[in-house]
């Protein structure tokens, strides 16, 4: 382990600074903190990881220029553990904190500790993470901004409300969703009147356990909608522009498997108009960083769900068609440079799929953590592979089953299911289960080829599916 | 791939094969070569050192660092690390050997201490930590420097 030990430069966060940060503190594991500290280094800035003792043998924890143990192997205390991410900026002397996706990326809260302690937080203002972390309140914004919204409840329903004459005028049938949950938790479906009361209070009730809130509000259950989402991109000041979606509809418990851009169903018109609509709410609240606003998709309508104001697991396709990375940006404008391009600047070009390989059964999905005994990642023209792992590493146990992403680009939709298809027959992960044979089944399924699914489309394929070899 | 010798050659082994390979073999131990491979008319010889990639590395990997040295620095380190004596800090933060620069330092090597007692303070934030003994016993080695920053599971001290 290696220590620099600096004085921290003291810059007030909310200040224009044309200055970029001399040594950026990797709040993450995995993938992404690998994903972090590619871009830090093409910045040509200084790098600290921190993990926990199960982590020590990371590939960016052995690349970085210094590391930090920062606690055991539960997140908790570790990666969630805020006094010792502070105490490892101070001993390192980072004047910059990126915090990834998940952990403490939409943390308020983390964001104003670091601003209290003159530590730049890259991602937005800790105001509109509030905001849009409380799932009511960002429907509320989006529907100020001008955002279609899913016909719903006007707030949380309470057990004064008459949740039943909500329900109706909404029309069955309508999903219960928890108001401060977010990426797919916390949400049960009443397909009909009767099963109302049964799914208002499990609800409730799971809200509560999951996240210290029974706050609960009504919406219109869409019935096969597509997730297409929209990334923004803001300077802070008013500036902002969109680059294009992603269509994430394919989804097993609402947790994302396979994601593409540009959506197969999606006119240059729709996009452009959604576009429009997302960058000019974000200039109108002068967002800072990367953003993601969700939407379903149904009978050429989006309905707003909610907005993530963090990078996201999918980014690299949106960097494959856009030829922008999004991380660098991030950093770029956290210290408080422009935007890259303007909106007339930014071209899609081909297209774009990547699949999130997961260390598990691909039938059951049990998880499969161990000892990756071989492994040959694909490569050629226009495949990626976002990951950490190498030949001899073991995934633990304590955190998410990510193995990494396989992004692949092509001029047209068809050379890159081609293309999906011959890196995937390439890849080997041995040693460990991993959900390789799930997707190397669906890139020669008719539906996908089509581009023809929605958000229930995979449940149901793997529900009725003859056993994938 | 080189043509196999026919399995004639190969079967008779000659006195001067054997003494070729006896030589080969000594020469790969006085070199570093992990491999020697010689041909000529008919017969191929390769002799070859076994290795055993320890374990925890990643094959093919190699910063770029000599493999022995390395290897002997981390057996040391490695040794320290499962003393059954090694207190590792529990935290972040700056070690200080006394509680205040110019004040004494609470332990030194011969020191005897007990359960309980302080024997550093970890600084982080501006809040002072004092690090208690886990075990009685006697400070045989002190790990750190003074005013050395520390992270989580780092050797500190160690007492037997």
């Amino acid at each position: 382990m290696v220590f620099a030990i600096r004085f921290a430069t003291r810059y007030s966060p909310f200040a224009t600074r044309n200055v970029m940060f001399d040594k950026i503190l990797i709040a993450n594991r995995g993938e992404i903190a690998l994903r972090v500290l590619r871009a830090c280094k093409e910045l040509g800035i200084a790098t600290v990881a921190v993990h926990s003792t199960a982590d020590a043998d990371a590939m960016h924890v052995r690349l970085a220029d210094e590391s930090v143990c920062i606690g055991p192997p539960p997140s908790k205390d570790s990666y969630l553990n805020v006094p010792a991410l502070l105490a490892a900026c101070e001993i390192t002397g980072a004047d910059a904190v990126h915090p990834g996706y998940g952990f403490l990326s939409e943390n308020a809260r983390f964001a104003e500790i670091l601003a209290d302690h003159n530590l730049h937080f890259i991602g937005p203002k800790a105001e509109h993470i509030r905001l849009m972390g409380d799932k009511i309140e960002a429907k509320k914004t989006a529907k100020k901004l001008g955002i279609p919204v899913v016909p719903g409840s006007e707030g949380a329903v309470g057990p004064d409300d008459d949740a039943m004459a909500i329900a109706k005028a909404i029309g069955f049938p309508v999903l219960v969703k928890a108001a401060a949950g977010g990426g797919g938790r916390g949400m049960k479906v009443a397909q009909t009147a009767d099963e109302l009361a049964l799914a208002l209070s499990t609800a409730a009730h799971e809200a509560k356990s999951a996240f210290g809130d029974a706050s609960v509000y009504l919406e219109k259950y869409l019935q096969k909608p597509r997730h297409i989402e929209i990334q923004v991109l803001g300077d802070g000041r008013g500036g902002a522009i969109h680059l294009g979606e992603r269509d994430c509809s394919l989804q097993r418990r609402h947790q994302k498997v396979w994601e593409e851009g540009p959506s197969p169903v999606l006119t240059a018109a729709a996009r452009a108009r959604i576009g429009a609509t997302c960058a000019k709410a974000m200039q109108n609240m002068k967002y800072l960083g990367v953003g993601t606003i969700e939407f379903l998709f149904e009978d050429g309508e989006f309905y707003f769900i909610e907005m993530n104001t963090r990078i996201q697991v999918e980014h690299p396709v949106t960097e494959m068609i856009t030829d922008i990375d999004l991380v660098l940006e991030q950093i770029r404008i956290a210290a408080g440079g422009e935007l890259p391009a303007t909106q007339d600047q930014i071209q899609i070009i081909g297209h774009a799929i990547e699949c999130r390989v997961n260390a598990e059964n691909p039938q059951t999905f049990r998880p499969s953590p161990g000892r990756i005994s071989r492994y040959h990642p694909p490569g050629g023209l226009g495949v990626r592979i976002d990951s950490a792992v190498y030949q001899g590493y073991v995934i633990p146990p304590y955190y998410d089953s990510l193995v990494g992403k396989l992004i692949v680009h092509g001029k047209t939709r068809a050379e890159c299911l081609m293309r999906l298809r011959r890196a995937l027959d390439e890849m080997v992960v041995d040693g460990i289960e991993t959900t390789l044979p799930l997707f190397r089944a669906l890139v020669r399924e008719p539906a996908i080829i089509d581009g023809d699914y929605h958000i229930h489309w995979l449940e149901q394929y793997l529900a009725g599916s003859p056993a994938v070899s | 791939m080189a043509r196999q010798p026919d399995d004639t050659a190969a079967a008779k082994i000659k006195s001067d094969d054997a003494a070729l390979i006896r030589e080969l073999a000594l020469l790969l131990d006085e070199t570093s070569l992990t491999e020697i491979e010689i041909e000529r008319a008919g017969l191929r010889i390769r002799v070859a050192r076994n290795i055993t990639i320890a374990a925890g590395m990643p094959a093919g990997f190699q910063p770029a660092a000599a493999a022995a040295p390395v290897a002997t620095a981390a057996t040391t380190v490695a040794d320290i690390a499962k003393h059954p004596g090694m207190v590792p800090s529990p935290m972040v933060g700056t070690a200080y050997w006394a509680s205040e620069p110019g004040a004494k330092p609470f332990i030194e090597v011969g020191s005897k201490v007990s359960v309980g007692q302080t024997l550093l303070i970890i600084e982080a934030m501006k809040t002072m930590n004092q690090i208690p003994s886990p075990r009685a016993g006697t400070v045989t080695q002190i790990l750190i420097e003074d005013g050395q920053p520390v992270e989580f599971g780092e050797p500190l001290v160690i007492i037997e």
